[in-house]
């Protein structure tokens, strides 16, 4: 592909990635939500996090794998326990990145 | 007052500057081999700052498919954020100008997203916190890109070192802490069950998150129910 194509395509992708983003608060920030619009909206964030959470977690190649070889299962067990002990993200972070550092080095599943 | 906020939002983006780093050196080492330049690589994730909008598109590149089916991927892959976007709109109104809370939404990715909303809980919305925040991210990405761009493949496997798990840590953490409504329970358990049958009935909707979308729109209606039962 020639050089025109890909600035073509980076400039391309870059709008149509970036006014999903823009547009909503462009666009809305002047009108007041009716109230059950607006509680429908806080339950957004929610839902987002528990789909992105099943996901990584049990589809971590991008193809869903419940099964005791996926070492991403494994990893989120210590992730939860920190996170409702410390309610702390960072130490949250670390645990699931040390469970991961051994089960990846160590277990060799 | 502004300055404890930018600083708020840098440190509330380290966690995810971790995630990054690795996928966007990931990113740039894909680039390269794809026959972008670093300068190309580096600039597409100033520009686009789409993760996986912007593997899709190298993916596409390399295997020759056509600038338009470029396009309508990463349609297809950052439609969800119409509905992110959305729903950050009662807790930056009042708070941030239209415009700075526009521009500054440009930096909107699955991860500052969940870090901002955990903060708006109990935090007012500041212009400073969301730049902190997204500014932050976004350099994060970009370096790892142009890291990933000049060392091509001389760098070592990231997964050794477990970071392939500080995004999917973080959500789990975030999603955890966001918990507060008995409510939010049946919301977040719906969410990720629809979530997973769709994705294993229609694994095509796993590469663009679109089971994300569904799965949503069905758990947050279901938690509107539930919240009026009381």
């Amino acid at each position: 592909m020639d050089n025109t194509n890909i600035w073509l395509i980076i400039i391309g992708v870059s709008i149509i990635s970036l006014s999903p983003r823009i547009l909503p608060v462009a666009l809305l920030s002047r009108f007041e939500f009716p109230a059950i619009i607006e509680e429908w909206l806080s339950f957004v964030a929610p839902a987002v996090l528990a789909g992105l959470t099943a996901v990584s977690v049990l589809a971590p190649e991008g193809v869903i794998d419940i099964s005791i070889n996926n070492i991403y299962i494994w990893a989120f067990l210590p992730t939860v326990i920190a996170a409702v002990k410390t309610k702390n993200l960072f130490v949250t972070l670390l645990a699931g990145i040390a469970a991961m550092a051994c089960l990846y080095n160590f277990v060799g599943i | 007052m502004m300055q404890k906020e930018l600083k708020q939002g840098i440190k509330d983006a380290l966690p995810i500057v971790l995630g990054y780093l690795p996928l966007g050196m990931a990113f740039g080492v894909l680039a390269k081999e794809a026959g972008l330049s670093v300068i190309q690589a580096t600039m597409m994730s100033v520009l686009c700052f789409t993760g996986a909008g912007q593997y899709i598109t190298i993916g596409l590149i390399q295997a020759g498919g056509a600038i338009i089916t470029i396009f309508v991927a990463n349609v297809l892959v950052n439609i969800r954020y119409l509905l992110f976007s959305t729903s950050t709109v009662p807790y930056l109104k009042g708070h941030v100008p239209p415009l700075i809370a526009s521009l500054l939404s440009y930096g909107l990715t699955d991860e500052t997203y969940a870090v901002a909303m955990n903060h708006y809980q109990d935090h007012p919305a500041t212009s400073a916190y969301m730049a902190g925040l997204n500014l932050t991210s976004h350099l994060g990405w970009i370096g790892g890109s142009l890291l990933g761009a000049v060392l091509g493949s001389f760098i070592t496997n990231t997964d050794q070192f477990g970071l392939g798990f500080a995004l999917p840590a973080m959500y789990t953490c975030l999603l955890i802490f966001m918990i507060k409504r008995r409510a939010d329970i049946w919301v977040a358990v719906s969410a990720a069950v629809i979530c997973l049958v769709i994705g294993y009935l229609a694994p095509s909707t796993m590469s663009n998150l679109s089971n994300i979308i569904f799965a949503t729109l069905i758990a947050a209606t279901l938690g509107v129910i539930i919240n009026g039962q009381h």
